[in-house]
């Protein structure tokens, strides 16, 4: 008997119940651990093993749910020591009526952004289990319970990549059909095909009568066989059991039969009685193969997007031509980009692209760093985009979702090297129309490449739904002819291909003035000829607008509702003039000055006064003349207590607002910027995932002018001293709010006393003290963020 | 039971914010008014308690099952207690991104989401003590008391969150360094004593800020009692 046989098989298959509850009512006393069973109580493993075999379960899941080395460190005991007697003892009880499954729980402990620990240990740990359990003879992987879709991720990778096992991949939800962490069905199922899972489940939280709803959100998204294994029912939140019988149990997982579950369990609170009369109930019944059809779709782990209509990639986040981006990457200035993308997400942005190339920096590290943090901000999938494949796969592997891939071409070495990623990793993918001698001319020659492209996708697994063609837009000042062969191309493709189609748009306009008008209308000459996924700049309203607008005349938005939420009560221009940005309407100037506005805090008025100061003043005489002393009254009226916490990052917000101005004018300028002052690194120390002080002191630092690095939460010591060596920063603050986490903060200082770096470090946080700073060996001791900068001022001047 | 907070107390906030509530003006009091309803309007709070006999040792309070609490304090705290409940509460991790995502845009937003979240904790912690008293008729009970208040050591999170099944109850875990995550949790030890016993008050000496809080250090208090 083999696991994929089964799956062909009509029959559905019988799983086994629940573990833990059994282990109870046995005798395992609170406070013993569970997963020590094969070692302590083997005969009690062996004999629920057996009396579930009896009850008709093809399937048994050893006893290794919390066998990894994390859970395992307090019970003394390793994952070599553990799992393979658990599984010994299934296999023995199964006596060749049943497989044994390497059961996978999760490790314990959240995974960043929420928690700490990070994806590649992740891998680790789930890798050690899947070796151990391959070498003791599982015949497949049960991964379970799993809350998040990304250490769901690491699971299935391990298993991937340790073994040829079979493996079915299992959630939990709950009764709002989202995972604790807001991750849908939709989502994981998407993912978790993409990446080879065998079938796809729910298991655990609710009961199976909250099972159909899940179920059928399954079936939208994925071709694979659904797996069901939910409690005995509700549980008391004070863990007083659950709340339906075994019959009432069998009855309604029989119903699911229906829907076309295949797979057939129970979780806590079930026993072999249940499932015996889960046999009895499901005896008889086929499954019907129903057919379903997923469509084409990306997600991130929240949202799940199907390309059923234009949906816009914003491509801010790229240095090509942009002074700013460059700037960001090459300070390491994460927030900049989580700014730009939160920026085109309000505007309309469906997906980000994220390119991170630059020859002075590392694309892969900086790459991973940037997808991380992007997903710990916005919902929004991702478009990964790099020329090398090492950097690629870096960030396909933390990417939590079905990212899309940007991109390959018709050049054997770039479809070689990148689409077998496209597979292992189940994105989707950009395929560019050209090849090793360049792009060419006719429409005909860009379908041949574009077929080209399909065929080998489809020949390693990718699935057509999956590959989006990039018929390439040319210059238009530079050759007048091309864009006509980009729109004959991008029909024939949707047409003759049936694909999904991408395309860079603003290109079309170089050179040429009033960039937007042939923007604007190229873009809209391309949806109408089927474009999905145009690449623009979504902070510009005219292109917005120009993909509201066909989505309105073509009877998408239905009721208008999309185009009337946008423009009804805006004041939108309609001329659509160069260079103009967004349908803000600037707010009507009052009466206040520039200084006024940032002591008040008014955030949004703080453009315009700026601007218009510029008129007639030097931008740096605004930073030094009104800014500036603007925040010192806000500064010194803090200190004594006129105003509070709130009051001052209002005010830094409004100065913020106004060095956004004054820095675009001063970038404009050739040399018009200041010498760059000596950066400041900040970090909240190992360990310590409480930040939002150091937030703070960040705005506040950067709106006195001084570069920021910002190494973020749970800091290693050594991350700190090499930013610090790399940026020949003179100052270092340090955060830590727990008493806990304050070692690590003395080993940070230690590190940096020990290299001899000369910088100073001022440190920060609720449990700190003077005495303390002192003791630890700090230079100084920051008890607010208005402290920080006189620090700043102190050190740098 | 299913705990909602339709609620928070505005000068509580504040309080959390470093601004004393006679020192916020309008615009601070809407930005803590429109946060309330912004978070009030997302959160599910979880939870998950379980009821223990406890006995008193040398070293600490011995839980049924044999896990040790640690330390003087709690030992004080709990005497005249023949049991205990633990439990846990989290608003989820869906919470922490939103302050997250507040940090990008607008840190005074950021600031004051966090502070309401950290009321909502609070506010969520009272409703579940109410609730659990009612479990337990004719008893008194001190009132709840946290790993990191007093000596009760932080490295006992991991094993009261096994006890308490938190990971696949509440999706509440502990980072290898002890804290909770979400960031915006409780696990709590709430003492019930048959009979009366002394009535305690929630003070400053059991809070761990203790020597370094900031609302003592500008000579006020954080509004808890």
């Amino acid at each position: 008997m083999e696991f994929c046989n089964l799956l062909k098989s009509s029959n559905p298959v019988i799983l086994d119940g629940g573990m833990g509850t059994m282990l109870q009512a046995r005798g395992l006393k609170l406070g013993e651990y569970p997963e020590l069973a094969s070692l302590d109580h083997p005969d009690w493993l062996f004999d629920i093993h057996r009396s579930y075999v009896e009850a008709g379960t093809q399937i048994l899941c050893a006893n290794t749910f919390g066998a990894n080395r994390e859970k395992l460190r307090r019970t003394g005991k390793t994952v070599e020591e553990v799992i393979p007697p658990s599984i010994a003892i299934a296999k023995e009880a199964a006596a060749g009526k049943a497989l044994v499954a390497l059961d996978l729980g999760p490790t314990g402990q959240l995974l960043e952004p929420t928690g700490t620990l990070d994806f590649e240990t992740a891998v680790d740990i789930f890798a050690q289990q899947v070796r151990c359990a391959v070498s003791a003879g599982a015949d497949l992987v049960m991964i379970e319970t799993m809350t998040d879709l990304q250490e769901c991720r690491a699971a299935l990778l391990a298993v991937k990549e340790n073994s040829d096992l079979p493996v079915l991949v299992s959630m939990t939800y709950e009764e709002r059909g989202r995972t604790f962490l807001g991750h849908s069905p939709a989502c994981a199922a998407l993912t978790l095909e993409g990446m080879g899972a065998d079938v796809i489940g729910i298991n655990c939280s609710l009961g199976p009568r909250e099972m159909p709803a899940l179920v059928e959100e399954l079936t939208r998204w994925t071709t694979l066989p659904i797996s069901v294994k939910p409690n005995a029912g509700l549980p008391d939140p004070g863990g007083a059991g659950y709340d339906i019988t075994a019959d009432e149990f069998a009855e309604a997982m029989a119903e699911l039969t229906e829907l076309g579950v295949k797979c057939y369990g129970g979780c806590c609170g079930t026993t072999p009685e249940y499932i015996a009369k889960l046999c009895d109930a499901l005896k008889g019944r086929t499954i019907r193969a129903i057919p379903r059809q997923v469509p084409a779709a990306v997600c991130s782990p929240v949202c799940a997007l199907p390309i059923d209509r234009v949906r816009v990639i914003g491509e801010r986040i790229n240095p090509t031509g942009k002074k700013r981006m460059k700037e960001a990457l090459l300070r390491d200035d994460i927030d900049f980009m989580l700014g730009q993308a939160l920026e085109q997400t309000q505007a309309g942005a469906d997906i980000l692209d994220v390119n991170v190339g630059l020859p002075e920096i590392d694309e892969g590290s900086m790459m991973v760093k940037v997808v991380k943090a992007l997903q710990g901000v916005t919902d929004a999938p991702l478009q990964l985009d790099s020329t090398r494949p090492e950097v690629l796969e870096k960030a396909l592997r933390v990417y939590c979702g079905k990212a899309i891939v940007n991109s390959v071409n018709g050049d054997e070495e770039t479809l070689n090297a990148i689409l077998p990623l496209v597979k292992k990793y189940g994105a989707a993918v950009v395929g560019l129309t050209l090849d090793r001698n360049g792009i060419p001319q006719t429409a005909q020659a860009r379908v041949d490449i574009a077929h080209r492209i399909l065929n080998r996708a489809l020949s390693l697994g990718i699935r057509r739904e999956d590959v989006y063609i990039d018929c390439l837009t040319l210059t238009v000042s530079a050759e007048q002819a091309a864009a006509s062969q980009t729109l004959e191309a991008l029909t024939r493709v949707k047409q003759e291909l049936g694909l999904k189609t991408v395309l860079g748009v603003s290109n079309i306009s170089f050179g040429l003035p009033a960039r937007p008008l042939v923007n604007q209308n190229f873009l809209t000459m391309a949806m109408t000829k089927g474009l999905d996924l145009p690449i623009i700049n979504p902070n510009l309203d005219a292109m917005m607008a120009a993909v509201r607008c066909y989505h309105l005349l073509m009877n998408i938005d239905v009721e208008a509702r999309d185009y009337i939420a946008a423009y009804s009560g805006a004041a939108v221009s309609t001329s659509i003039t160069a260079g103009t940005s967004g349908t803000q309407v600037a707010a009507p100037l009052g009466e206040r000055t520039l200084e006024q506005i940032v002591i008040a805090g008014l955030k949004g008025e703080a453009p315009a006064a700026t601007e218009k100061l510029l008129e007639t003043m030097e931008a740096m005489a605004v930073v030094d003349e009104i800014l500036i002393p603007a925040l010192d009254t806000v500064g010194a009226d803090f200190e004594a207590g006129k105003v509070f916490l709130p009051q001052l990052i209002q005010a830094a917000g409004a100065a913020q607002a106004a060095f956004e101005v004054i820095r675009a004018r001063l970038s404009a300028q050739p040399g018009g910027e200041r010498a760059p002052r000596g950066t400041i690194v900040l970090a909240t120390v190992k360990g310590d995932i409480h930040d939002i002080g150091k937030n703070i002191v960040k705005v506040l630092l950067e709106n006195y002018g001084y570069p920021v690095v910002d190494l973020g939460k749970d800091v290693e010591p050594a991350a700190v001293v090499e930013a610090v060596k790399k940026h020949a920063a003179p100052l270092v603050g340090l955060s830590a709010l727990m008493t806990t986490t304050l070692a690590s903060m003395e080993a940070t200082i230690r590190l940096l006393r020990a290299e001899e770096i000369p910088c100073k470090v001022v440190v920060g946080g609720a449990v700190l003290t003077e005495d303390y700073a002192r003791k630890i060996g700090a230079d100084f001791y920051a008890k607010d963020a208005k402290e920080s900068v006189d620090v700043a001022r102190q050190v740098i001047g | 039971m299913p705990i909602t907070v339709t609620q928070l107390n505005a000068d509580e906030v504040l309080r959390y914010m470093g601004c004393p509530p006679e020192g916020a003006d309008a615009a601070v009091r809407s930005q803590v008014e429109s946060c309330t309803r912004e978070l009030l309007g997302m959160i599910r709070p979880r939870w998950s308690w379980r009821a223990l006999e406890i006995a008193f040792e040398m070293e600490g309070v011995r839980l049924e099952g044999g896990l040790l609490l640690p330390g003087e304090d709690l030992k004080d705290h709990l005497a005249g207690c023949t049991r205990a409940v633990l439990f846990c509460a989290t608003l989820g991790a869906e919470v922490d991104t939103l302050i997250r995502r507040a940090e990008r845009l607008d840190m005074a937003r950021a600031l004051t989401l966090d502070c309401c979240a950290s009321a909502a904790v609070e506010a969520v912690c009272d409703q579940i003590e109410t609730e659990l008293q009612g479990k337990f008729p004719g008893c008194s009970f001190p009132f709840r008391y946290s790993p990191g208040y007093g000596d009760l050591p932080l490295e006992i999170q991991g094993p009261l969150l096994d006890l308490l099944d938190a990971p696949r109850r509440a999706g509440l875990c502990a980072t290898g360094n002890h804290l909770l995550t979400p960031r915006k949790s409780v696990t709590a030890v709430l003492g019930v004593a048959e009979g009366k016993i002394e009535a305690k008050k929630r003070s400053c000496l059991g809070c761990p800020a203790q020597g370094s809080c900031q609302y003592r250090k500008a000579g006020g208090h954080c509004g808890i009692l």
